[in-house]
């Protein structure tokens, strides 16, 4: 339901004109340390990645404690991939796994030593098929903002079933979209069964180096299947990410994700395809 | 239809004999009756809850609504006081043979002010009055209050009250002694605002050009009314000028304002229309941002209202309302708004029974879409309807027992939802939320009984009943509020019926001369919710109904208070407590979608909650300096099954310590200054006390519900106004407003985020966002 942005824009400029902002000194208390899971088993195939860290204290400050020495393996009920650490509390299959639609993985964890009272952890995730796109394109709004916007837009048909998606753009084959605040997903709400017909997956600023444009460049759009759980992960993780205030948000309340014994963070099966377009002259 | 009228047939029914009775009774007991309406002298409007005080019999009685009053007394001579806030006391001596109609002009004492002169005795309304809770405000005080940006408000001065609080810096939303903004019952000439807001809160929709006389209810909510928990809050529009033709307004700095008024027959008709229109949007081309150039932003607001008096015994009275807000800029545009009518006709069936029919109707709606030429255009309303019939009669039954019973029949229109594709482009799938329908009846009777002279009883009993009526598709949710399956009923299907029965109690004691002990305590139910999840809200929030999944919410309050007036009613001092126990209490599940949801009843969690508090304030109503000191202590919590682990929590609104300081005062007849100062503990908040790395991103873990607080907010406003020069003959009457809001500049804060340091992504740290800072605007107000 991307429509809500547009909302939010429009209702803030009334408040933009007059708010502003500035730093605060809040002491926090601490909370005890828990598990953090954040990985992923992916229909290509490539060496899986879980990455296992642990909770700290709000200000912390430094890179996220690693979670090294423990035993990992993804298992879809016949086969078994078992992962090994190459950096501390990174963990990963061999380069040749890969996952299929349809099938349901679990993941196994066993510490080597308890963390929040848990020594053994587990989850699991079914993962969903997702159609190679018909293409993609690019407009330019040099009216949007003073560099201009992109707006990426995808053509495809959408099948009938209840599907969740999740978007990620490349530039050149690198990821822009690199951190879960700038990831696009979206239900099927309003295009199920539809063709999209250009319906929009993301928008680039042209002013902002990292997204900026240049003629002749690739600009890739990977599809991602995934299932409502990791989509409804992802929009609670953006919601509290994107900050509160008084007019749109609830009680701020911890991301639910789908690992046992009171962990945070998920696992995620997803299928994904890829598209690409070349950046057209502009301005 | 025709169930209606014969409800309606056999009420008439069900008083005409008492109507005889009463008459019968007089003439047993040999009383006469002295009646009528109270007036303003100089404009003609009807004064409501003027006291009327016999000397002689040491009784007396109050005008209603309207302003009609009825006295029974044994024929005689009598020395009988009209007295009213900031009105001249009249002091009438009346030889009393047989029925006499009198109606009572009263002078406004704002001629006088400034001059040392005192005027008659004051009004004890404040000890003397059977009611405790309640808050009346004339627009003369309201208009004194410094206001943001210069445009006083009626909802922002009540928020000055004890045991009404803001939801959040600017907001038009409040709450009551602990309760949720949703649950104050918001009346305009008896039609219900659903979304009291203009422009994200910073205004009402009250123009207070068009207002009269404003009354909260805070407990003790009279059995006339109920659907909601924590309060009443009755805004009545004037009627215009019975007098003179006039004319008013103000051009101030966001919004220009013009009222026309006057009389349409001599002593028969009267009409009045205001409108009011905001033009921030006319600044916005100066702003630096293209985007925010090409915005639009605006709202306006219409007040109508035409009075007519058919003859002494029958009164007509014809209102209206319409307001609207509208955003509008390149991606999308929003609008959003009341509508309200309401026919009103007042009969005296006797001198001694007042009888008013109410037919109403009150509408809110918004419409949110992006512009057409894109496959995902789209366009989303939702609206909802009451369309209401009210019967009311006020039965003057004895000089010791006035009985006030009625009935109310009332359908509920819900449209909660609907988004479709726009323009040929749009790929956009039809959405629509199922339209919901309810019925909300009610009958009650009161009576308020002055046992003796010193102890006046009230008592009264409201029976309500809620029916949720077909066509309509309702789910049904499992033990974890997942969907299991729908039931579909037909049209004109009562599928289901919640009915509650509501006492209303309260006394009044007497001490002495000067103050009286009073208590009260009320049950009240509420069948209709907002669904909104943050403090302040938006207008997109949509109201829901009680179903067969979600029970009425129920309040039960009891209240006392102590009242005690000074210095020959100059000052009035008063002290209540109250606790409230609630159930059914419905609160959110975490992350919880309320739009276009058509399982919105699977993100409700319910359970208990309880309030407390006390609430002390020292008024001065007289003389050159006037207003009024307060402290209120409260606290509110819920406790929800599904919510912090069951563990109690504190409610939204818990604001434990508030004081309020509103001054105002006249420096000579044509220069008044004025200040306030709010100080409130800040709202409960849930801050992260730990975070994980997910995603390349920093996500919070969080304390428990409520557990931190926003810092303390404070801040002082000042206004001072300066009148022209009034001379002979000189029609025109001028009036310079200066107004500063957040004379010291306090950072309030509005929200506080916690944010990842752009250089150092492992960095983070807490943001306070404040709305305002210093703001100082100008208005020029003018009548002629």
């Amino acid at each position: 339901m991307k429509y809500f942005a547009h909302i939010f824009i429009i209702l803030f400029i009334s408040l933009a004109v007059f708010s502003c902002t500035e730093k605060i000194d809040i002491k926090l208390d601490e909370s005890y340390a828990r598990l953090v899971v954040d990985g992923s088993i992916t229909s290509d195939t490539m060496a899986q990645t879980i990455r296992l860290s642990s909770t700290s204290s709000y200000y912390y400050n430094q890179p996220a404690p690693m979670v090294s020495g423990a035993k990992v393996t993804i298992t879809d009920g016949t086969q078994t991939f078992p992962l090994s650490e190459k950096t501390p509390g990174i963990y990963q299959t061999a380069s040749s796994v890969f996952g299929i639609p349809g099938k349901t993985y679990q993941l196994n964890i066993s510490l080597a030593k308890p963390i929040g009272g848990y020594a053994d952890y587990f989850a699991t995730s079914t993962m969903y098929p997702v159609r190679q796109l018909d293409s993609i394109s690019l407009l330019y709004h040099p009216e949007w903002s003073k560099e201009g916007i992109w707006e990426v837009k995808c053509y495809v048909q959408e099948p009938p079933t209840v599907d969740f998606y999740r978007f990620l753009i490349l530039r050149n084959h690198t990821m822009l979209t690199d951190s879960l605040d700038e990831w696009f997903v979206t239900d099927d709400v309003f295009f199920n069964g539809n063709y999209t017909n250009g319906a929009t997956v993301a928008y680039l600023q042209q002013g902002a180096s990292q997204e900026s444009l240049s003629p002749g460049d690739d600009v890739t759009v990977e599809v991602n299947g995934i299932g409502k759980d990791y989509y409804d992960f992802v929009m609670e993780a953006q919601a509290e990410l994107r900050g509160s205030n008084p007019l749109f948000s609830g009680p701020p309340a911890n991301v639910k994700g789908n690992i046992s014994n009171g962990a945070v963070g998920s696992f995620n099966a997803y299928s994904a395809t890829r598209s690409s377009t070349k950046v057209p002259v502009f301005k | 239809m025709q169930k209606l009228l014969l409800i309606i047939n056999i009420i008439l029914l069900l008083v005409s004999p008492s109507i005889t009775r009463a008459e019968s009774n007089e003439n047993e007991t040999g009383k006469v009756t002295l009646s009528g309406y109270v007036h303003d002298q100089s404009n003609g409007e009807v004064l409501m809850g003027v006291s009327i005080y016999c000397a002689e019999t040491k009784s007396g009685a109050v005008s209603n609504l309207y302003g009609f009053y009825s006295v029974s007394l044994m024929p005689g001579k009598y020395h009988l006081r009209y007295s009213y806030v900031g009105y001249k006391t009249l002091e009438k001596e009346i030889q009393l043979d047989k029925n006499l109609t009198l109606d009572i002009n009263l002078e406004p004492v704002e001629a006088v002010l400034g001059e040392v002169v005192i005027t008659g005795k004051r009004t004890d309304e404040n000890v003397r009055a059977p009611e405790m809770s309640l808050m009346k405000m004339d627009i003369k005080t309201i208009r004194r209050v410094p206001a943001l940006l210069g445009e006083i408000d009626i909802i922002k001065v009540l928020q000055l009250l004890p045991g009404v609080q803001s939801t959040s810096e600017g907001s038009s939303g409040f709450s009551v002694r602990g309760g949720s903004s949703d649950q104050n019952l918001i009346l305009l000439d008896e039609a219900t605002i659903f979304n009291a807001s203009h422009l994200m809160g910073f205004f009402s929709v009250f123009n207070n050009d068009a207002v009269t006389d404003v009354a909260l209810y805070k407990g003790d909510i009279p059995a006339s009314y109920g659907g909601r928990l924590s309060s009443l809050l009755d805004v009545r529009m004037k009627d215009g000028n019975a007098k003179n033709f006039g004319v008013t307004g103000s051009i101030g700095t966001v919004s220009s304002k013009l009222t026309v008024e006057g009389p349409i027959i001599k002593d028969g008709t009267t009409f009045l229309v205001s409108c009011r229109r905001t033009y921030a949007d006319l600044f916005l081309p100066l702003a630096k941002d293209e985007n925010v150039r090409k915005s639009k932003l605006y709202f306006y607001d219409i007040n109508m209202k035409l009075s007519h008096v058919i003859n002494e015994n029958n009164r007509l009275y014809l209102s209206g309302y319409s307001g609207r807000d509208t955003f509008k800029n390149e991606f999308a545009s929003m609008g959003f708004g009341n509508q309200t009518a309401s026919f009103r006709w007042n009969h005296l069936f006797t001198k001694k029974l007042f009888f008013n029919l109410s037919l109403i109707f009150s509408n809110y709606n918004y419409a949110l879409g992006t512009p057409e030429g894109d496959a995902s255009s789209f366009k989303w309303t939702s609206q909802m309807r009451e369309y209401s019939t009210r019967f009311d009669f006020t039965h003057y039954l004895s000089d010791t027992h006035t009985l006030r019973y009625g009935a109310t029949f009332m359908f509920h229109e819900f449209s909660p939802g609907k988004a479709t594709g726009l323009g040929t482009e749009s790929v956009v799938t039809e959405f629509v939320l199922p339209k919901e329908y309810a019925l909300e009846h009610s009958l009650y009777v009161s009576d308020e009984y002055k046992a003796t002279s010193k102890l006046t009883l009230k008592y009264g009993l409201r029976f309500a009943l809620f029916q949720n009526i077909g066509p309509g598709t309702y789910y049904n949710f499992d033990s974890n509020y997942d969907r299991i399956d729908s039931t579909v009923y037909t049209r004109g299907n009562i599928f289901h019926t919640y009915p509650s029965l509501e006492p209303r109690l309260a006394f009044t004691y007497l001490l002495n001369k000067v103050s009286s002990f009073k208590g009260s305590y009320s049950h009240t139910a509420q069948y209709l919710t907002l669904a909104q999840n943050s403090t302040a809200g938006t207008p997109l929030d949509i109201w829901f109904p009680a179903t067969p999944n979600v029970k009425p919410q129920l309040c039960d309050q009891v209240g006392i208070g102590y009242f005690h007036n000074l210095k020959s009613n100059m000052f009035e001092i008063s002290a209540e407590t109250y606790f409230k126990n609630y159930r059914n209490v419905i609160d959110f599940r975490d992350h919880a979608l309320l739009l276009l949801n058509p399982y919105l009843e699977g993100e409700l969690r319910i359970g208990t909650g309880y309030s407390y508090g006390i609430e002390t304030m020292i008024r001065k109503n007289d003389g050159a300096l006037t207003g009024w000191v307060s402290y209120t202590y409260s606290r509110s919590f819920r406790v929800i099954p599904e919510i912090n682990n069951g563990n109690k929590y504190n409610a939204p609104y818990d604001k434990p310590h508030s004081v309020n300081i509103v001054l105002n005062y006249d420096v000579s007849k044509r220069f008044n200054a004025s200040a306030t100062w709010v100080y409130a503990t800040g709202l409960p908040v849930t801050f992260p006390t730990g975070r994980a790395v997910i995603g390349n991103s920093i996500i919070p873990i969080y304390s428990n519900r409520n557990a931190y607080r926003m810092p303390d907010y404070h801040r002082l406003d000042m206004s001072v106004s300066y009148k022209g020069k009034d001379k002979p003959g000189r029609k025109w009457h001028g009036e310079w407003n200066l107004s500063i809001y957040n004379v010291y500049n306090r950072h309030n804060a509005w929200a506080i985020n916690f944010t990842q340091d752009a250089a150092d992504p492992n960095v983070t740290y807490a943001e306070k966002t404040y709305l305002f800072a210093i703001i100082p605007a100008l208005t020029y107000n003018f009548k002629f």
